[in-house]
């Protein structure tokens, strides 16, 4: 419920406020959609503790660039079967991945 | 396109939206009530006779019923009249403050009269008792307070007073004391312990607008901050323990404190559905008072968390310590005008390193132009792979044009806590800077800074470097000045100035940015030939 009311606050905010200060940010994904990822993906406190950093981060003193979430996840009930791809997790180590939305899929 | 947009530019239309929203809220939120700025009190609205308030204080299941109707005998006569250098206090026979006229002279009304708190027919009135039984409450609105003393009092320090009323059933005592900043403290002795309630008033009635909050504050035992706003009292509410209760408008207040025992506050509603205050009584009641303007520093004399009831809205964690620094910039320079320049001089300071770099960094942009433009070409209708390679490009540069999104969030809660600070603080009500600019808390009257603030923003404008090549985004920045202006002709004049200030400074910034640029090209040009 709160995740969804965030996720379609920061949808009408890329919308209305990135329409026109779009490319603002300094990294890939842009904060917004870095925050969507998060949010959608991770634990609520961990993913507004991230997405607070980024923004910190979002700045003419760090070099910007592609910085994907990074998020902890065990693996289970995994289905063989045709899915719709919506995020490919990339192992980093551990129960570490690499978060990627899929923007072909769904 | 737009991310080659500037910093600047970037900031400049994240505070028009923004701008936008805080106007959309401002036109479709804030009750359309034409802002009522009378000053004077003189508006009496259906005298004495007017709906009682509702006091109905159910702490415990009793009843201090109506009371209003009494009141038209008892409680217009005067039986003390107090004055300092501050403030002309006058207590009628029920024992109350019945009004009080602000002396100072930065408190006049448009018409030159001193500024008097209180609607007089606004019920209860500071200091105002009630008993929980009916009937005896009633007497006790047809008995007069008695009072032995000079019946006008000069006081340039701690001042006594002894306000008694003999119920037969019960004597009340009120011992006053009064200090020349307008704080008191009050010591309430009834004889034989029958329940009653006293409240610090209903709110001073003298800027009540629609742009600031007014109503009631409480601030409870554990620091947490409560306000009922006007028209949002709910019925009912008890807080135990409380350290202030506090109602107020604009600028100024009347209020009750306890830091060391804490009030138990009683929050009732009258018919407009405002907040009405009274905390519970005791056989030996002892709390604290105020009465006058929020000023930080009065308050701030009498306890230091009076200060909170100076309130900010939302962004009073921003506004706060933004109030701060132009007061100790006020001090050193003795004009808030002027404060507010070297402040925005100051927050300019701290944030130039990353302004330098950004701009420094759109500048060799430039000389990547042609790559840039094959990404977008090539990844046209698909705007995350576009971001994605261009930021590829841009790592192997080493440049990132972007401004990032914290100086641009950054920027929003700097602009609105000025705003507050401008509209909340009574010390800059009536604060002048220079020349026409008399008030900075309200809109310059001949509208001279919004336009210079467009102008300078147009010139801003012109000599950024911009490689925006979408007509569109052309226009809409061509138009920008122009919007801004609109938007700045109604605001306070301090924030046009903030605003402007900030503005020339950007000019200065780029001019020194574009200067070292072309030097460094020149050099480069001798060295090729």
């Amino acid at each position: 419920m709160i995740r969804r009311t965030i996720l379609k606050l920061l949808g009408l905010y890329q919308k209305v406020f990135t329409l026109l200060s779009y490319g603002s940010c300094r990294y890939y994904p842009t904060c917004s959609e870095y925050a969507k990822w998060r949010i959608e993906k991770d634990n609520l406190l961990i993913a507004f503790i991230a997405v607070v950093l980024r923004i910190l981060r979002c700045n003419q003193l760090f070099a910007g660039g592609i910085d994907y979430p990074v998020i902890k996840k065990e693996l289970e009930n995994i289905k063989y079967k045709k899915i719709d791809v919506r995020y490919w997790l990339v192992p980093k180590g551990g129960s570490k991945f690499i978060l990627i939305k899929n923007f072909k899929g769904n | 396109m737009l991310e080659k947009m500037s910093t600047n530019q970037r900031v400049i239309l994240a505070t028009v939206l923004s701008l936008l929203i805080f106007v959309v809220y401002d036109y479709f939120f804030i009750p359309k009530q034409p802002p009522k700025l009378n000053e004077t009190n003189t508006t009496k609205q259906i005298a004495q006779s007017a709906p009682a308030p509702k006091a109905d204080l159910q702490a415990p299941q009793r009843q201090t019923s109506a009371v209003g109707e009494h009141t038209g005998k008892l409680g217009s006569a005067t039986l003390l009249h107090i004055k300092s250098k501050r403030f002309e206090m006058f207590i009628d026979d029920l024992g109350r403050i019945h009004q009080v006229i602000l002396e100072e002279k930065r408190y006049k009304t448009e018409s030159g009269e001193q500024i008097k708190l209180f609607d007089e027919s606004k019920l209860p009135k500071p200091l105002e008792l009630r008993f929980s039984d009916v009937a005896l409450n009633e007497k006790a609105f047809k008995v007069p307070y008695t009072y032995h003393g000079p019946k006008s009092l000069d006081i340039d320090k701690k001042s006594d007073i002894v306000l008694t009323q003999n119920l037969g059933e019960e004597q009340v005592r009120k011992i006053l004391s009064i200090y020349p900043d307008g704080h008191y403290e009050v010591r309430v002795k009834v004889k034989n312990g029958h329940k009653y309630f006293i409240s610090p008033g209903y709110r001073p009635n003298v800027r009540v607008d629609g742009y600031t909050v007014h109503g009631a504050l409480i601030k409870e035992k554990d620091g947490t901050i409560t306000i009922i706003e006007d028209g949002d009292a709910k019925g009912t509410e008890i807080f135990n323990g409380a350290k202030i209760a506090a109602a107020f408008d604009r600028y100024y207040t009347t209020l009750f404190y306890d830091f060391t025992e804490g009030m138990n506050v009683v929050v009732s509603k009258d018919a407009e559905e405002n907040p009405i205050l009274f905390i519970q009584g005791s056989p030996e009641l002892k709390v604290g008072g105020y009465v006058g303007p929020k000023e930080y520093e009065t308050l701030k004399a009498i306890h230091p968390e009076l200060t909170d009831v100076i309130e900010y809205g939302f962004f009073t964690f921003i506004a706060k310590p933004m109030f701060k620094a132009l007061l100790a910039l006020y001090h050193w320079i003795g004009n808030w005008g002027w404060a507010i320049v070297v402040l925005t001089i100051i927050i300019r300071i701290i944030l130039f390193p990353l302004t330098l770099k950004g701009m420094l960094s759109m500048q060799k942009l430039k000389d990547l132009a042609p790559k840039i433009k094959e990404i977008q070409q090539k990844y046209k209708g698909d705007p995350q792979k576009m971001n994605a390679h261009m930021m590829q490009l841009y790592k192997k540069y080493k440049v990132n044009p972007m401004g990032g999104c914290l100086p641009m969030l950054i920027q929003i809660p700097i602009f609105f806590a000025i705003y507050r600070v401008l509209l909340n603080a009574i010390e800059l009500k009536g604060a002048p800077w220079i020349l026409w600019i008399t008030d900075l808390s309200s809109k310059d009257p001949y509208y001279v800074l919004p336009i210079l603030m467009g102008i300078t923003m147009f010139i801003h404008q012109k000599i950024t470097p911009t490689t925006i090549t979408d007509p569109m985004q052309k226009k809409i920045f061509t138009y920008l000045p122009i919007v801004f202006t609109f938007f700045f002709l109604t605001f306070p004049a301090g924030l046009t100035l903030y605003w402007f200030t900030n503005n020339i400074l950007s000019i200065i910034q780029q001019l020194i940015v574009n200067k070292i640029f072309e030097a460094k090209k020149a050099a480069q040009k001798e060295q090729h030939e």
